[in-house]
């Protein structure tokens, strides 16, 4: 039974280490199963390690110890005897929990005993490997095999052959009762086991689309992404320093270091730790060509700012402005809008946002400073401004340049590609989600 | 059957005994702390501020009257003040001792390879535990008794000191590379604190409980400022709570902690005051709240709150 509750919990997306497991089980050693509430305690302490964890948890374990009271003690007994394995341990209690059929059940009109049975039956058929919600009806009819429908489809039938209108109407009517019993055990089932599996698949397969292919009504989901994606990359690179080779000295170190020179100061070792602090300096097309992807570009900049602190972005089209307040200050969606309306939707000029950009800050760029570029740079045949980039380019520590088109498409038209080529350190083609991972990643880590 | 109403009684067992050393506990509460004597696995507590991750550790070091060993994280922490140093002073001074001996000892002898071998007859002292002061983490190692240890705010050291961690609390167990791996005979109870500053790694969450502390439902906060300010009056204890439990509910900066709640308490008591009034609330409301913002946001406040409270 906790090996299929742990299924459910990592079905809604709790991850949990099989380390975890045997903890879980030796944790129901010492606790039992009889106390619901404290069963559910003492596995939140074991499986379930964030406050969000905690809630799904929560929700999980109501519905999967919902599915009828009286059924926990059946699946409890039954944990340990459908293995052929272990046959020998509960071979008695086998026996008496041995399926009678369902034709006998129905005659008895047992609830309990029919709940214990579909129950045993939907073990057996092993329900919890129900994946999407096509499968219900097969699995509802493979729980009614295993409890033995055919043989009571025979009497039903033998039934309305000799005529007996009663009870054939009795029976009819007690079977179509026990197949809703077992479909609302299926859905719940479903429920249990397929929690977010269409998300995560949803999300699986968005986060290798094409930017430009991105619907509008996936944004939110997009977003939700782009906020994990930056979520992870700030708790791995929030917290890099590096130690300087001078600074003052660290007696204490160096003397317990060099104790066993007898005290003779061989190796010296240095207090200063510094901290790394990239400097960046952002400029995002939002222009007309690339508005499909401009969003997320845009998007991508704002986690940027929450991982590395100087970050000064700028956005263009046909002009050039800061938007490094407007994202500091404002919550995502807003700042993307403000961004868009208020630089975008003109017709490229790289030639004079790239001058503008050198007019602005080209005074603050330092061998510390890297410069992001994000653009198709398709300049619409006008000057694509590459020699300032290429005095930007000797006076910063390096120039990236992340293009939303596939590589094959550079250089065609007017995509000015092989001259800013020319003065960037890194060109990437940067197209999904996946593309940002990498690259963020990497910037946040060679930006020093 | 046995099993479950044994952990029970058991748990219920703790919990009054954590009542009596003024820790009001949860059944959550109560069961993490069983749990981490049966599993002997560490505990990590995390939660707002101010709803008591520090006093569940002082209140079981009380419970379980083991000694209670505190290392307070914070950025730059490392293994030399957590776990242990050396005594550099007294080795240097050993090493001068070793010198003069060392020339009388070896004068007899006459080649360099004796003098060697008489050498080897002593024991390797200098890399030994005589020199060795022990910081927190080996101090709880070494406890013969067991101990408690609190490794308060985890969230605020590094990362790397998160992953030095991770052998002492799987197998309460710590090398030392001039000696050799260090085992404690009765495995310390070990409670990590966090703010949730920082997200904690996945292997030292694996390797520990999880308890997180919610703050107290307005009974389970009674109970608390009954037990911690035993001559409340029952009227004003209610009233107090309730209008807390009022507040966290509001979009606060930082909202009360049952800390602020006791504190209030107590302050409400020095000015001898039986029953909530306006201007009573209006100018002791620093004590509850921490920011200037909220306190101009709940003040304008305080008339519905009071009189939703007071009914």
């Amino acid at each position: 039974m906790i090996y299929n509750f742990i299924k459910a919990l990592r079905a809604s997306n709790i991850r949990i280490s099989a380390a975890e497991t045997m903890e879980a089980i030796e944790t129901l050693n010492h606790v039992g199963l009889f106390n619901r509430q404290l069963l559910k305690d003492s596995l939140s302490l074991v499986l379930a390690k964030t406050r969000d964890d905690k809630e799904t948890y929560s929700s999980c374990f109501d519905l999967f110890f919902s599915m009828d009271t009286t059924e926990s003690v059946a699946q409890d007994a039954l944990d340990t005897a459908p293995t052929p394995g272990n046959e020998n341990r509960h071979n008695n209690d086998q026996k008496k929990m041995q399926p009678s059929s369902l034709l006998e059940l129905l005659e008895q009109s047992d609830q309990q005993a029919l709940a214990e049975n579909i129950a045993i039956a939907a073990q057996q058929v092993q329900l919890s490997n129900i994946r999407i919600f096509t499968q219900r009806g097969i699995y509802a009819r493979r729980i009614l095999e295993h409890m033995g429908v055919n043989e009571l489809e025979r009497k039903i039938y033998d039934l309305a052959q000799a005529g007996e209108e009663d009870e054939y109407k009795y029976l009819k009517l007690r079977k179509t009762q026990a197949l809703e019993n077992i479909l609302e055990l299926v859905d719940k089932n479903l429920l249990l086991y397929t929690a977010n599996s269409g998300a995560n698949l949803r999300q699986e397969i968005l986060e290798k689309t094409p930017l430009a292919r991105v619907e509008t009504r996936d944004f939110k989901t997009m977003h939700e992404l782009v906020k994990k994606l930056s979520k992870r990359l700030i708790s791995i690179h929030s917290r890099r320093r590096r130690k300087a080779k001078r600074g003052a000295l660290d007696v204490r170190q160096t003397m317990r270091k060099n104790i066993q020179f007898d005290g003779v100061l061989f190796n010296t070792i240095w207090k200063k730790v510094q901290i790394d602090r990239p400097k960046v300096i952002a400029v995002c097309d939002v222009s007309g060509s690339v508005a499909q992807t401009a969003r997320f570009l845009l998007m991508f900049l704002y986690s940027v700012h929450e991982i590395i602190p100087k970050v000064r972005s700028f956005a263009f089209s046909n002009q050039l402005g800061e938007i490094t307040s407007l994202f500091q200050e404002m919550p995502i969606e807003i700042a993307l809008n403000e961004a868009i309306n208020q630089w975008g939707m003109g017709s490229t000029d790289y030639g004079g946002a790239l001058h503008e950009l050198e007019r602005l800050v080209g005074n603050e760029i330092d061998s510390k400073t890297t410069v992001l570029i994000l653009g198709d740079g398709r300049s619409n045949y006008g000057d694509p401004g590459h020699l300032a980039l290429k005095r930007m380019h000797l006076k910063s520590k390096s120039v990236m340049w992340l293009n939303p088109e596939p590589r094959t498409f550079w250089n065609t038209g007017d995509s000015e590609m092989n001259k800013f080529t020319a003065s960037c350190d890194r060109v990437e083609s940067c197209r999904s989600i996946r593309h940002l991972e990498r690259i963020i990643s990497d910037i946040a880590r060679h930006t020093v | 059957m046995t099993e479950s109403s044994n952990a029970d009684n058991a748990i219920s067992v703790l919990k009054e005994a954590l009542k009596k050393h003024d820790y009001i506990a949860s059944e959550n509460i109560s069961t993490a702390v069983y749990l981490a004597q049966k599993l002997s696995k560490p505990i990590l507590v995390e939660g707002p501020p101010g709803v008591g991750k520090t006093e569940l550790a002082k209140a079981t070091a009380l419970l379980l009257n083991k000694p209670m060993i505190r290392l307070q994280c914070y950025e730059g922490l490392d293994e030399s003040k957590a776990l242990y140093e050396w005594k550099y002073g007294k080795q240097l001074l050993y090493t001068q001792v070793l010198k003069e001996k060392l020339s009388e000892l070896t004068s007899d002898s006459e080649s360099l390879k004796q003098s060697v071998e008489k050498l080897h007859e002593f024991d390797d002292t200098f890399f030994s535990t005589d020199f060795l002061e022990p910081r927190p983490l080996l101090k709880a190692l070494w406890a013969d008794q067991g101990a408690v240890l609190l490794i308060d705010e985890i969230d605020k050291s590094d990362l790397e000191f998160e992953a030095f961690l991770l052998e002492i609390l799987q197998d309460y167990q710590i090398s030392i590379p001039e000696i050799g791996t260090v085992k404690s005979t009765v495995p310390p109870i070990v409670f990590l604190t966090s703010n949730n500053t920082r997200e904690i790694g996945d292997a030292l969450k694996r390797r520990c409980l999880h308890l997180y502390i919610p703050f107290p439902d307005s009974k389970l906060e009674r109970e608390i400022v009954r037990s911690r300010i035993p001559n409340v009056d029952e009227t004003l204890e209610k009233q107090i709570v309730n209008f807390v439990q009022e507040i966290r509910e509001m979009d606060l900066k930082k909202v009360p902690a049952v800390s602020e709640t006791l504190d209030w308490a107590k302050a409400l008591i020095l000015l001898n005051v039986n029953n909530l009034e306006s201007n009573i609330v209006r100018s002791t409301l620093n004590v509850l709240l921490k920011f200037q913002d909220d306190i101009e946001y709940i003040e304008s406040e305080i008339p519905t709150l009071i009189r939703s409270v007071v009914r």
